[in-house]
């Protein structure tokens, strides 16, 4: 009975390993070398705007002088950003409850879910034309108004949100709402006090990344929420956003108010960075086993 | 039935539930049906108010709005095939730079690096995903392209007999397809890599163990045992990047040229589909307007055609995937044996 | 594990409650507090507003959109009227764009640098005051090495570089303006704007002035076909690119070119004169040009002997009842009109050569009159504003 002789391994295949092995190193690597350039570019043309005063005073729009903050601009992202959160996020995880829940063999569960995914490939400026000829053109409450933005931005996140959570709560053990259900609980306390807390790392992690990409959007604000100099926390009035701030900026002919633009391009990434870091810190804490 | 086997909600049998008790239910059903019938109607509503819109420009123009080469808006004349041509080149050079390495690169994170430095790796890889679009569109413009066209131009001149992707060196722009094309790679990168690795994460272990069992190295572990495995989920991956690509504003507006023609290198100036409506809609009046749209549509089928084309390979593939995997580790046994 | 999920669902329901009663404090709150002024202001949706009897300062929002070549000097006049509790918000989105905005009333007023002409005129919802604001040169900036300055180019001669029939720099049309400098045989780069903008549409009006075979081929517009050269978005893009290959020419808005340190050529204006486009040369541009009843003036090619050939007036369009046809309310319709008594008033001062000036051509005197006159026609449902 001869034993099961393991071949030598020729020279020829231990080259190919070695290459391919090579191969996807370099791929990493390659990977890497943009996020390491835009970085040190946007630091190179940027830091040097970053003082106190980037925060604390609003665009000043002046031609000389004090070329102000960009204050506005941040405080508009933020609430701009949680009304759209306040928006997709209910409605997201809804559908994906409704998707995991009652849809599984459903052909009409299969038709949303085919829908959402095509709106994932939606250009997000077509979302903003939507708003626009829906809701600016019609005046309703309003012309150009930052909650016409944030209903755009929410259109751009739910569909992110709804696959994301639709993954997360089908990871959800069968075994835990099986046993719910032979206790006899009702569908609706089986989702408030088994699915839902089982998942909620999942889910705030995913809307977490969506409010991410929420952030770092121009297009769908252009013709929606359009822009402000000044400070307002008025959401029935037009609202500086980041995105924007950073686009009519690098546009301007004073040299000072482009390497704002860099800089405020550095605090965008930096902002979503944190929320990417939050995601994460979340997910990996309560990995429920 | 004595107490010890009852349900705590009462002497009922948990089956029996009074039908004032089941209306939460109820309502939590219609509630959530509810809301998935409103994300249908959105869409629905969408859809409609694009063709709607976009009605005069296709009894204008009919077909030639897609495929006539002349998008003339100061004589009113839209045929859309330079805007439809530039969306497809530039989302299928992204593909083809941006799925390998983000592949490439999950493979390494899940089968060959080193434990330690799987998440920091992985967790900067995903970084890219955090860059806003204006600001890659932004640095591509002020940044990349300037530097890269020296090399574009060589790679032109060095490799003029290929056709449209060599040649046209001296007429190579700092804004063009390519540099588009590569600037979209990098934004697809990150989502790509990001679900290859959970894909690649879900092969189950001996798979892996039966072909290094059989005297495989990695590298052909992974060709026979892991690849095969997740090439559906790959794929899906890919499309999901396709996706994003198709879609992208404002990094297109910024490096592709703008120029409303069929650029006739890879290094010429293009226009694509989302970069018209962004330049053109704030003053586009009438039957502009209506183009706009139309090519909103456009865009809008082409995004539902790739999603039908990637579940369809997603469906067939996730069928005959385990008969294929251990068909290519028998032939993989007998060939190393011989 | 129990009691940490509880924990856990019931701190993130916290926190979402909580963000969801500031949003909601935020939203239902609408003041618009400028970053010096105290609470207390309106929004152009129209609550209370806080008028100062006897014509002074209003606290008012207006928005306004369109012009690139104007923005700069809107958002200046913004940053000085925030201090008298007029807030300005302008959104560079061109021209066209400005105009399409006020037809549909989404904006108080629009900055459009071409006159309006009929066809727009018919889109308004009702009748349009246009108001000449200043004037910006439009310079033909190039990049060739060793040639840093004192370029002589005519307007044909202009036309023929950037419908590519002129391909290289030493060119004998070019050499026939520049006797003195030696031009080397480098291939010309025409960089042009790819992205629809009032400022091609002054650039193309020009060259259709003075070459009939470009007005007949190309033709004038925000947005043409152009024959040769490389697009770049916005100005800055033209001049980035510019700036980045040898041999490049573009048109390059005056103010931007001054500010950046461009070079640029002295193009022959009508007289037959070689003018830089400085801002004294671009004043001159308003000088014996004719003045329509609307007051649709054009500075383009202006019959001034002393002036710069290639200069875009720029215009501010707003709804003769603002409240009736624009839909703004009475007091954001005030603060309209406070803002443009300022524009063709202590605003004008701001623009010019010099110091601490914002490098446009500021109105002749009597083309302020003349606004001056005009706005006091403005109304508010009917009842005048001034």
């Amino acid at each position: 009975m001869s034993a099961l002789s393991l071949p030598e391994v020729s020279p020829r295949r231990r080259r190919t390993d070695r290459i391919m092995r090579g191969v996807m190193l370099a791929a990493t690597l390659l990977a890497l070398v943009p996020l390491v350039l835009v970085i040190f570019y946007l630091l190179k043309e940027g830091l040097g705007s970053i003082n106190g005063a980037f925060f604390t005073q609003d665009p000043s729009g002046s031609f000389f002088g004090n070329v102000g903050g960009v204050r506005s601009a941040i405080l508009g992202s933020v609430e701009i950003v949680l009304l759209a959160t306040v928006i997709a996020v209910p409605i997201g995880i809804g559908v994906a409850l409704y998707l995991t829940e009652y849809g599984t063999d459903s052909r009409f569960a299969t038709v949303v879910r085919y829908f959402v995914d095509v709106m994932t490939g939606v250009p997000s400026i077509v979302f903003g034309l939507f708003i626009y000829i829906s809701l600016v053109l019609s005046h309703v409450g309003g012309n150009f108004t930052a909650w016409k933005g944030s209903v755009a931005l929410a259109l751009l996140m739910l569909p992110i949100i709804i696959r994301s959570a639709e993954v997360v709560l089908l990871l959800v053990p069968a075994s835990l709402r099986e046993a719910a259900l032979a206790l006899g609980a009702p569908r609706w306390r089986i989702i408030r006090k088994v699915v839902l807390p089982t998942a909620a790392p999942g889910l705030v992690t995913g809307s977490l990344l969506a409010v991410a990409r929420g952030m770092g959007e121009t297009a769908p604000l252009l013709f929606t929420a359009a822009g402000a100099s000044g400070l307002t926390f008025s959401l029935s009035q037009q609202m500086n956003s980041l995105p924007l701030q950073i686009y009519n900026d690098v546009l301007s002919p004073r040299s000072a108010i482009v390497s704002q633009a860099w800089a405020a391009g550095l605090t965008l990434v930096a902002m979503v960075l944190i929320l990417n870091l939050i995601a994460r810190a979340i997910s990996r804490r309560s990995r429920v086993a | 039935m004595e107490s010890s086997a009852t349900p705590a909600s009462g002497d009922r049998s948990g089956l029996e539930r009074s039908s004032l008790s089941r209306l939460p239910d109820r309502a939590l059903s219609w509630g959530l049906t509810s809301l998935a019938i409103l994300i249908l109607a959105l869409i629905v509503f969408f859809f409609i108010r694009l063709i709607g819109e976009s009605g005069s420009t296709f009894s204008t123009f009919g077909i030639s709005f897609v495929f006539g080469n002349d998008w003339d808006v100061s004589r009113n004349i839209f045929h859309g095939a330079p805007l439809v041509v530039g969306t497809l080149i530039t989302s299928g050079v992204a593909l083809l730079i941006g799925v390998p390495v983000a592949v490439a690169t999950a493979l390494y994170l899940t089968e060959l690096c080193p434990r330690r430095m799987r998440a920091p790796l992985s967790g900067l890889v995903d970084l890219l995903a955090a860059v806003p679009s204006v600001v890659y569109g932004l640095w591509g413009v002020f940044f990349l392209a300037p530097k890269l066209l020296p090399a574009e131009k060589w790679f032109a001149n060095t490799f003029s007999f290929i056709p449209w992707i060599g040649g046209g060196g001296s007429s190579a722009t700092p804004t063009n397809y390519f540099i588009a094309s590569l600037v979209l790679a990098i934004m697809i990168l990150p989502i790509v890599s990001a679900i290859s690795r959970e894909v690649l994460a879900t092969v189950p272990a001996e798979n892996k163990e039966a072909a290094l069992a059989l005297g495989a190295t990695r590298w052909e572990m992974i060709r026979m045992a892991v690849l095969p495995y997740s090439r559906s989920g790959i794929v899906g991956g890919a499309m999901l990047g396709l996706g994003r690509a198709l879609g992208e504003t404002i990094a297109i507006v910024l490096l592709i040229g703008d120029a409303p023609v069929i650029g006739h290198h890879l290094f010429s100036q293009g226009y694509s589909l989302a970069a018209v409506i962004a330049n053109e809609f704030g003053e586009a009046q009438g039957i502009h307007r209506s183009a706009l749209f139309a090519a909103g549509l456009v865009l809008f089928v082409l995004t539902l055609l790739v999603n039908i084309i990637a579940r369809a390979y997603v469906a067939r593939g996730s069928r005959g995937m385990r008969v294929g995997a251990s068909a290519d580790l028998a032939m993989a046994a007998a060939e190393s044996r011989s | 594990m129990t009691k940490e999920i509880h924990v856990r669902t019931s701190r993130i329901g916290a926190v979402a409650a909580a963000l969801v009663v500031a949003l909601a404090i935020a939203a239902c709150g609408s003041s618009s507090s400028s970053s010096s002024a105290p609470a207390g202001g309106s929004s152009s949706s129209g609550s209370s507003s806080s008028a100062a009897a006897g014509g002074g300062s209003v606290t008012a929002t207006v928005d306004g959109a369109g012009s690139t070549l104007a923005a700069p000097i809107y958002q200046q006049w913004g940053s000085t009227l925030k201090s008298k509790g007029l807030t300005i918000n302008f959104n560079p989105v061109g021209s066209g764009a400005g105009q399409t905005d006020l037809e549909s009333a989404t904006v108080g007023f629009a900055g459009s640098d071409p006159s309006l002409k009929p066809v727009d005129v018919k889109a308004m919802k009702g009748s349009v005051l246009q108001f000449p604001v200043a004037a910006g040169g439009i310079t033909v900036s190039y990049n060739l090495p060793g040639v840093k300055s004192g370029l002589k180019l005519d307007g044909p001669t202009v036309a023929s570089i950037f419908s590519g029939k002129i391909k290289t720099w030493n060119d004998p049309a070019i050499k026939a303006l520049n006797p003195g400098i030696s031009l080397p045989s480098t291939a010309i780069t025409v960089v042009h704007r790819s992205d629809s903008s009032g400022t091609t549409e002054g650039f193309t009006t020009y060259l259709s002035d003075v070459s009939s075979t470009w007005k007949s081929s190309i033709g004038l517009g925000k947005d043409v076909k152009w024959p040769v050269g490389t697009g770049a978005a916005e100005n800055s893009g033209v001049a980035a690119a510019v700036k980045q290959t040898a041999g490049a020419v573009g048109y390059v808005e005056q103010a931007y070119a001054l500010e950046n340190g461009f070079t640029y050529a002295a193009i022959k204006n009508s007289a037959g004169t070689s003018v830089s486009p400085t801002i004294t040369n671009t004043s001159d541009a308003f000088l014996g040009v004719k003045v329509p009843a609307d007051l649709g003036i054009s500075t383009i090619n202006s019959p001034n002997s002393g002036a710069y050939p290639i200069v875009s007036q720029t215009f501010l369009d707003a709804y003769q009842d603002p409240c009736k046809d624009g839909g703004l309310s009475s007091s954001t319709a005030k603060g309209l009109f406070e803002f443009l008594t300022y524009a063709f008033g202590a605003g004008q001062s701001t623009l010019g050569s010099g110091g601490n000036k914002l490098p446009y051509a500021p109105l002749p005197a009597s083309l302020a009159a003349e606004d001056q006159t005009q706005l006091k026609t403005m109304t508010c449902n009917g009842a005048p504003l001034s």
